[in-house]
């Protein structure tokens, strides 16, 4: 039977039970919104403003009337853009944009970091200011950027202002992206809202593939490797050996990686499939034979937000090396803060700085000195390269995803001091799923881009009834696999 | 030149899986390939109406339902006492839900007299202690991975140690694969130790220690000890090496070259250690490699807490204990109570009901260490609760309640004493709480207590043994 109840308080938020693209109810959610938006898709108007109130719904089912802050700083940024874009008076357009600037980073500060610093004044003064209730409401960090990047760009005569306050709301309140980003740019989508729903079989292909490979990243991979294994390591690291600590960071490394890429991959293949396409946000990071190439392919929209918004203004490479070192350094740091206010991303944050400019001397030396390696050198030097950088990414995860110090040095402890690699049969025993799971993961993650692009063509060539059986048969398989507690994405708290 | 528009694409594609997910949701099939049971599609089960609960606890066979035995309702034992005159002893399940009382119920059965009923003459002991008419009292806690690195055993010394005085940890064994968590003593040793355990059979020449572990040393084989800054912690005074059947076999403590020869299965070398000293150093020297038990640490009065945790057991391997090592150990370093903590390993399999499997071994496990530790008092620790993912959420495994009736009949049978920790943690549903508590007690495997909940646990034991001490006291 069904209840009513039930279906109504669906549709209400529940702090318990925020909406995630890997739920029953957005399946739902998904066929009702794409419903209205094809009825309505030959008017710009109708199309801006299903999508724009079915986003606020989205938003509001993960976060709750903290909604509100989304539109109202949809209207703060649209007005001071305009204002800003109007004026002529050089030192009042700097004021205005230093204003929102304020403004945005005010809030993004209040609701992330008001404990931490709270607690961090209680440490130095022995002083007991209680901490404040606050619950970060999702997304923010994401809105927070996008607004940004939008009004220096106007502030920068980069783009002109949006002449429709209702564009400039559905920008900002896009659901794909909304909660876990990726960071989109005004000056990328918005020209994109003027043009008429119009996809083709390619954008099918590839918005099913995107779709059902984040699902599967996910869930299959993310979700099974973290619960049944990654989560009893970090949990109390101390208990565990060597080896087990050791293989549950190299799952951990998968771990975060195709619970956000996959997140991210789905935001990016639902926009696809309403007619919006969004960079991608990741490109098999853990291939990169450097740090530098690390972090081109991870995160990619943070990472270049960063570099256009933070770097580039602090001076860049502008202002001879050393400065160029310490903007490095400044911008992975401020980087690390922004993934949580916690000294473990801090530190985080600058071990990846560090090592960002250490890459950089080894770059210019060897550009310097013209030297170039090819053939098997070549070859062996990028293999060395990728599993140097695996492990130093690996090494700063464990810090990223310890809840203390204390924790991750102990974790390093074990490896170090307490490696035990005789338990191996009893661990496999234990863990055989879990470990085969591991395999498939970093086979698929290393697999060419060749095969991505084939499995995008099959999809584009198969008919409704074909995608229907696909998408129906890979659901079954992942009501076979998933983990019935509903899994946070690991990115919801950034 | 753009292709047709497939703009309707999307939404049919959806709609149409959604049609179909929803009419397979209607299906009401369920099949299994070998061991898989492949599970049901169910997309409105947010919004279907819920089916009553099925609380799936298990059939207590032969109890009354309110989780007294049948058999329980005799309100007296008769046991002999002393002097072998037949005595009558009170049935705490004639006066308690062993299911739900917290506190210590303690049993009595004819063949061990009343001396050794329930908690009797550990309790006597305290109270000598406190007295001053006798200066040491020494407790056996054996467990599995929930004591491990000195949890729940370190926090119960330390409250113990305040009230009835004492310092140090007792007994460390000589190598352990948690040392370095373990807060109570700062623990180091050469990796060349050769560890025989209910794991890894001894050659038959070699016994196991009451540890359940044996440690033969290499030619460079070493093992360092280093008091923690802690109260009752902080130095070394008393020290006992322990150790198996030796010819000879040369060994240096700080330096200092001693010899251990000792024919019986467990064997003692006494150290008194300058307290100026940073830590004791034991190092293998010279002749055979004979086996070696572990080390001790106290001062000359008080109580001790001796921790015997072993990873993964589930209390029947204390079976395979020889008894001569048994009353040998209890010549050397008397115990006054033996703890069992088992269950955690029992429970492998959450839904199971049935622990006769368990219990048969486990009873002769009890017989034989009742004979093997005469006078001295048991106490079982009943299971733990332990929760595992049913549904959309955790809750308490099926099994747990069953175990908790086997654990109880052992105690009766054995005249014992019986605590019941899930029932103490708050009964049904309580780990869900310690785990998802905003100061969590439990680790996500909802069955180990992380170092909070361990001291939680160590707090409502000693709170028991206080209340029952306390009767005793009054009684008397």
């Amino acid at each position: 039977m069904i209840d009513i109840n039930k279906l109504l308080n669906l549709l209400r938020y529940d702090p318990n039970d925020p909406v995630l693209f890997n739920s029953a109810f957005f399946f739902y959610f998904f066929a009702v919104f794409l419903m209205c938006y094809l009825a309505v898709h030959k008017s710009k108007a109708g199309r801006v403003w299903v999508y724009t109130l079915f986003s606020l719904f989205f938003f509001y089912k993960a976060c709750g009337y903290y909604v509100g802050l989304v539109i109202l700083s949809a209207i703060v940024d649209f007005n001071l853009s305009k204002a800003i874009h109007r004026s002529k008076d050089k030192s009042f357009r700097k004021t205005l944009l230093i204003f929102s600037i304020v403004l945005n980073l005010g809030l993004l500060f209040y609701f992330k970091y008001t404990n931490f610093f709270i607690g961090m004044i209680n440490d130095m003064t022995a002083g007991h200011i209680p901490l404040l209730k606050l619950i970060l409401p999702i997304g923010i960090s994401f809105y927070t950027f996008e607004n940004l990047s939008y009004t220096i760009d106007v502030y920068r005569d980069e783009i002109e202002p949006v002449d429709n306050f209702m564009d400039y709301l559905f920008f900002l309140s896009f659901f794909p992206k909304l909660m876990m980003g990726p960071i989109v740019r005004a000056a990328d989508f918005i020209p994109q809202i003027s043009k008429p729903y119009f996809i083709e079989s390619n954008d099918i292909g590839k918005g099913m593939y995107l779709i059902i490979s984040g699902l599967f990243k996910k869930i299959v991979i993310s979700d099974f490797i973290y619960q049944n294994f990654v989560q009893y390591i970090f949990d109390d690291p101390s208990k565990h050996t060597g080896l087990e600590c050791l293989l549950g960071v190299y799952g951990y490394a998968l771990v975060i990686y195709c619970d956000f890429s996959g997140y991210s991959d789905m935001a990016l293949g639902i926009a696809r499939w309403t007619g919006f396409k969004i960079p991608p946000n990741f490109d098999s990071p853990y291939q990169s034979s450097s740090i530098t190439e690390f972090w081109r392919r991870w995160h990619i929209s943070l990472s270049s937000w960063l570099r256009d918004y933070l770097y580039i203004p602090l001076g860049g490479n502008r202002k001879g090396k050393v400065r160029q070192y310490i903007n490095l350094g400044l911008t992975m740091l401020i980087g690390g803060f922004w993934h949580g206010a916690s000294w473990n991303f801090i530190f985080w944050g600058g071990m990846h700085g560090s090592m960002l400019a250490i890459d950089k001397v080894r770059i210019d030396y060897l550009r310097k000195k013209q030297i170039k390696f090819s053939g098997w050198s070549g070859n062996l030097l990028k293999v060395l390269g990728v599993l140097f950088t695996f492990h130093f990414v690996c090494f700063c995860w464990i810090f990223f995803k310890a809840s203390t110090f204390h924790d991750a040095w102990s974790l390093i402890h074990q490896i170090a001091y307490d490696f035990q690699p005789e338990i191996w049969p009893e661990l496999y025993t234990g863990y055989t799923a879990v470990f085969w799971v591991m395999i498939l993961g970093f086979i698929l993650h290393f697999m060419p881009a060749k095969a991505e692009l084939s499995l995008e063509g099959f999809y584009a060539k198969i008919p409704v009834a074909g995608s229907v059986a696909v998408m129906v048969a890979f659901i079954w398989l992942l009501v076979q696999v998933k983990s019935t507690q509903p899994m946070i994405p690991i990115y919801f708290q950034f | 030149m753009p292709g047709k528009n497939k703009a309707a694409y999307p939404f049919l594609i959806i709609a149409g899986s959604l049609a179909c997910l929803v009419a397979l949701s209607q299906l009401n099939y369920s099949f299994s390939f070998k061991d898989f049971q492949f599970r049901k599609l169910d997309m409105l089960s947010d919004i279907r109406t819920s089916p009553v609960e099925d609380k799936n606890r298990p059939a207590l066979a032969g109890n009354t339902g309110d989780g007294r035995p049948a058999a329980a309702t005799d309100s007296v034992v008769k046991v002999k006492d002393s002097t072998g005159a037949v005595t009558t002893l009170p049935n705490p399940d004639a006066h308690h839900d062993y299911m739900s009382y917290t506190g210590i119920m303690q049993y009595a059965a004819a063949q061990y007299g009343e001396d050794g009923a329930g908690m009797h003459a550990f309790l006597q002991a305290l109270a000598d202690l406190k007295a001053g008419k006798r200066k040491k009292v020494r407790i056996a806690y054996f467990g599995d991975s929930m004591i491990e690195g000195d949890l729940i055993t370190g926090d119960l010394r330390d409250s113990l140690q305040l009230f009835f005085g004492g310092q140090g940890v007792g007994f460390v064994p000589i190598t352990s694969v948690v040392a370095s968590f373990r807060t109570t003593i700062t623990h180091t040793f050469s990796k060349d130790w050769t560890d025989y355990s209910y794991k890894k059979d001894p050659p038959a020449n070699i016994a196991l220690g009451l540890s359940g572990h044996t440690f033969v040393p290499s030619s460079s084989s070493w093992a360092k000890y280093s008091p923690v800054k802690k109260p009752r912690l902080d130095k070394f005074d008393e020290v006992e090496v322990l150790y198996g059947p030796s010819a000879g076999t040369g060994i240096t403590v700080n330096d200092k070259a001693y010899t251990l020869a000792g024919n019986d299965a467990v064997n003692k070398l006494d150290l008194r250690l300058d307290t100026g000293q940073q830590g004791m150093t034991i190092k293998y020297a010279s002749g055979t490699q004979s086996p070696l038990y572990g080390v001790c640490f106290e001062s000359d009065n008080g109580i001790y807490v001796d921790n015997y945790s072993f990873r993964g057991i589930s209390g029947v391997e204390l079976g395979h204990l020889s008894a001569d090592m048994v009353k040998k150990m209890q010549e050397e370093r008397p115990y006054d109570l033996v703890v069992l903590h088992y269950g955690a390993n029992v429970l492998w399999k959450p839904e199971l009901t049935d622990y006769s499997w368990y219990e048969r071994p486990m009873t002769k496990v009890m017989d034989n260490l009742r004979n093997d530790f005469p006078g001295t008092s048991f106490l079982i620790i009943g299971t733990a609760d332990k929760s595992y993912r049913k549904g959309d959420h955790y809750v308490t495994a099926p099994g747990v309640e069953a175990l908790l009736s086997v654990q109880h009949e052992l105690a009766a049978q054995h005249g014992t004493a019986y605590w019941n920790l899930y029932a103490a943690m708050g009964g049904e549903g309580s780990m869900v709480k310690w785990v998802e508590s905003d100061t969590p007690g439990a680790n996500k495997d909802y069955t180990h207590f992380n170092r909070l909940g361990a001291s939680k646990v160590a707090a409502l034991l000693y709170k028991a043994i206080m209340n029952e001490y306390g009767q005793k006291n009054n009684i008397q």
